[in-house]
């Protein structure tokens, strides 16, 4: 029996490992369609310092298109909320991070790795600038037409230099090629801290890609061409700051990309990487001091190595949730530890998993403090109703709808009484609390206050170890990476169900009876 | 503290041994309900000829309880207890009525809405094994037998006899205390002081895990104290074993003074304080009955064979 069992926790212990072994060493999983060229890889790396108070961040983040595919994203941003939405009108995915309150400096990284393909662009020399644009093309272009505020296309000077530039000329190829030319040969490129908008480029003559991106761009528009800004970041390797604009126009029905800076007309290179249409900010945020981001850049010529099945393809803004699934075994396993070979008495098995989890949101000392406060005002209520005979069905209701008002109160008086720190509690486990309440004061009529004690202290002490153990970070990438952990874990389980040894509490419990017994076989020897 | 290798080589039993290598091993899931469910167990030891205290009532709704504790004919002193009920929990007995209010052996005064309160809670399942909905019982108010005087400050002592494979193989006498407000469980600060099996003297006492002589409210010397009616609980307990097919099990006796011996329920999952209270490891003993049950079936009625090995299993070590 005993060998059966464990031989079937090492064969699936066995299965994990190799199953693991076979995801490192053969990076060749099966992709959607076969990779040419190279794997970038990418960290986004964004540190902000809070102030106390509610704090919001914003960031484009790439998609797949007909030459970029994406892959391994991985998000980590404990103590934040995230909410992924595509923008209606440029279609763009932009991830939004708040946090209730925001204390200190804290970290959000965002992982991707991305296969691009250059992609070259011919202009059919038989094309025509349109007449009347707005007639000509459709009602959702009409955007990509209209002045905008850093894209003066309506500007007197713009559509002077326009008509000096191109003439009479209605020719398209004609017409791009020229303001091309004149953008990329008539303006200096110049780094710069924030850059101009495209009335301030034609009259410095100097500029960065943005600037010199917006004058191209107003000077298609105001030719009647269809213009956009595109925004990204050029995929090399190494560690910088510094992102990319370029821009694209609408001819024949396709978008067409024109970098005037590293002059590729009519082209992408394959180290390209597009994050957002339009002339917008690639990051903005709100209630934070310091703010600063870097990108970590890595290629490598392997496939990806995970594959259809991994947990990866899952979408990010439920990666979070997948993380906590994950976690639960792991806690499972904790407590069964503890339990069976160290012997330490909780309330309910799994109660200090969710509790566990609850403190993680919100900090241990803040949770401890509402967990107490809630629980001993719920004994007393309980005490009340049980002198006053109510029924066991309504009490147990009344004291969960007393924690759910407890719990709403520390809300309120949190945000009255500490101006902008709030408190969050999104999933404080009110039904365990309510569980809790109960089972302390049955322990405590039944069993004594002291062993009623000694349970919830057990019930602490397990929640406090796995806030810890949760707060790994290496553990929950590992898990997510390799579910396969889990099969361990079950493992594990099984030969934690074949022990048959002592408990440590049990050599305290038997202590004396051991000495006695130790004195009576002496006795009985002598 | 000491090594797990001293209580190893001691033979003393411990909780993970227990369930894995005892309990899952011997006691079927499917006999659990009928000694987790008192009613049906003495519907089955009633059935059998054996002993148990008679039920005057079952009640399933709460209003049931004062028109029968109105009928005039319905015994002032009784006990109250969840059918399902663990540990002894949520057990009240009541010894007499005085001006409409009932009493406990403490003195306590209880009335009838304490009494329906307290039925509510059982019939909710707060006392029950897994929170279940449950039956309450009201049942005969077992008298302490007289030979017990010494040791009985108040409340009932009972006598718990484990039994593997149809084998009585440890034994206690349990002694409520003031501490344990009357109840005979030794997690509730009771005391227990293991029984010598060949002959049903007591020996010295254990009370909250820690070894005692003498009793801690009477006073009275713990060790030496003849169980009476010893032999017919060594009987009743080789009989019990074929009728609920649980290999290990503990069956609770109380000595009545006119009723004389009474199972007052079995227990599939007994603890392991017997051990402190005999001052001896469970294995030992456990595995003179396990070479023996090699030669036979543990199924049979094997009286004079089972109570024969009560000699090897009482010098084993």
């Amino acid at each position: 029996m005993n060998k059966r069992v464990t031989l079937i926790a090492l064969l699936l212990i066995m299965v994990a490992i190799a199953a693991i072994s076979a995801k490192v060493l053969s990076r060749d999983r099966a992709l959607t369609h076969p990779l040419e060229g190279q794997l970038r890889r990418c960290s986004v790396v964004i540190t902000a310092k809070g102030r106390e108070a509610a704090a919001r961040i914003k960031m484009y983040l790439p998609k797949d298109n007909e030459r970029q595919t994406i892959y391994n994203e991985h998000l980590d941003h404990e103590g934040f909320q995230i909410e992924i939405t595509e923008r209606n009108v440029s279609g763009n995915r932009q991830a939004a991070w708040r946090a209730s309150l925001l204390e200190g400096s804290r970290t959000i990284q965002y992982n991707f790795a991305c296969h691009l393909q250059e992609n070259r662009y011919t202009i059919n020399p038989d094309t025509k600038v349109a007449d009347n644009p707005y007639a000509d093309y459709p009602h959702e272009m009409q955007v990509w037409l209209d002045p905008s505020k850093y894209i003066q296309s309506d500007s007197r000077t713009i559509r002077h230099t326009l008509w000096k530039v191109t003439g009479n000329s209605k020719n398209m190829s004609k017409v791009v090629g020229k303001i091309y030319a004149f953008v990329r040969g008539e303006v200096q490129y110049k780094s710069e801290k924030g850059s101009k908008d495209a009335a301030a480029t034609l009259k410095a003559l100097e500029a960065d890609c943005g600037g010199k991106a917006r004058l191209f761009c107003a000077l298609s528009r105001a030719a009647g061409i269809p213009s956009r800004i595109v925004g990204g970041i050029i995929m090399d390797p190494g560690t910088k700051k510094i992102s990319h604009v370029w821009a694209e126009n609408y001819i024949d029905g396709q978008w067409i990309p024109f970098d005037v800076v590293n002059n590729f007309y009519a082209m992408v290179p394959a180290n390209y990487l597009e994050l957002y249409r339009g002339d917008v900010a690639l990051f903005r945020h709100f209630g934070v001091d310091k703010f600063n981001y870097l990108f970590t850049i890595d290629t490598e010529r392997a496939r990806p190595v995970d594959h259809a099945w991994s947990l990866y393809v899952l979408p990010v803004r439920t990666h979070g949730f997948a993380h906590f699934l994950l976690l639960i075994p792991i806690g499972a396993l904790v407590i069964a530890f503890f339990r069976t070979i160290i012997g330490v008495p909780t309330f309910g098995t799994f109660a200090p998993i969710l509790l566990a989890a609850a403190f993680r949101e919100i900090s241990v000392p803040t949770g401890l403090i509402c967990l107490f406060t809630i629980i001993l005002t719920g004994l007393g209520l309980r005490l009340i109703l049980d002198k006053m005979y109510i029924l066991g069905i309504p009490r147990l209701s009344i004291i969960l709808t007393f924690v759910v008002i407890m719990v709403l109160g520390l809300f309120v008086f949190s945000v009255r009484y500490s101006q902008d720190k709030i408190l969050y509690f999104s999933f404080f486990p009110m039904i365990i609390m309510t569980w809790m309440i109960e089972r302390f004061s049955v322990a405590q009529i039944e069993d004594g206050t002291f062993n009623a004690l000694q349970t919830a202290g057990g019930t602490a002490l397990l929640s406090a170890a796995l806030y810890f153990i949760f707060g790994i970070p290496t553990l929950r990438h590992y898990l997510f990476a390799f579910p396969e952990i889990l099969l361990i874990i079950m493992g594990l389980l099984l030969m934690l169900g074949r022990y048959t040894g002592y408990r440590l509490m049990e050599l305290i419990r038997f202590q004396d009876l051991a000495k006695a017994m130790g004195r009576d076989q002496r006795k009985g020897g002598a | 503290m000491i090594g797990p290798w001293t209580l190893r080589g001691l033979g003393v039993l411990g909780m993970n041994q227990r369930n894995a290598g005892y309990i899952l091993k011997n006691n079927p899931r499917s006999h659990y309900p009928l000694v987790d469910d008192k009613l049906k167990t003495k519907d089955l030891l009633i059935k059998h000829r054996i002993p148990t205290p008679p039920v005057y009532a079952k009640i399933e709704r709460a209003h049931d309880l004062r028109p029968l504790l109105d009928k005039p004919d319905f015994p002032v002193d009784f006990a109250l207890k969840p059918a399902r009920g663990a540990e002894g929990r949520g057990i009240i007995v009541i010894t007499g009525k005085r001006k409409g209010v009932w009493e406990k052996a403490s003195g306590e005064k209880l009335t009838i809405d304490d009494l329906e309160y307290h039925v509510v809670n059982i019939l909710a399942g707060l006392f029950s094994l897994g929170g279940d909905d449950d039956r309450a019982i009201l049942e005969y108010r077992v008298k302490s037998h007289p030979a017990f005087a010494p040791l009985v400050y108040r409340g009932v002592p009972d006598v718990r006899i484990i039994l593997y494979k149809g084998v009585p193989v440890m034994s206690m006498l349990r002694l409520p205390t003031r501490h344990s407000d009357g109840k005979a469980n030794l997690h509730q600060g009771a005391v227990g002081a293991g029984v010598d099996m060949t002959t049903g003297v007591t020996r010295g006492g254990v009370c909250r895990n820690r070894f005692i002589d003498k009793h801690p409210d009477t006073g009275e010397p713990i060790a030496g104290l003849q169980v009476p009616y010893w032999k017919a609980l060594l009987d009743i307990s080789v009989r019990t074993y074929s009728i609920f097919g649980l290999g290990y099990m503990g069956i609770d006796f109380v000595v009545d003074e006119s009723l004389g011996p009474l199972i007052l329920e079995l227990n599939a999952r007994p603890g392991l304080s017997i051990q402190i209270a005999n001052r001896q490891g469970l294995v030992p003993r456990l595995n003179v009955i396990d070479r023996w049950a090699e030669g036979h079936d543990p199924a049979e009625d094997l009286f004079v064979e089972k109570l024969g090995l009560l000699e090897q299993i009482e010098k084993a070590r």
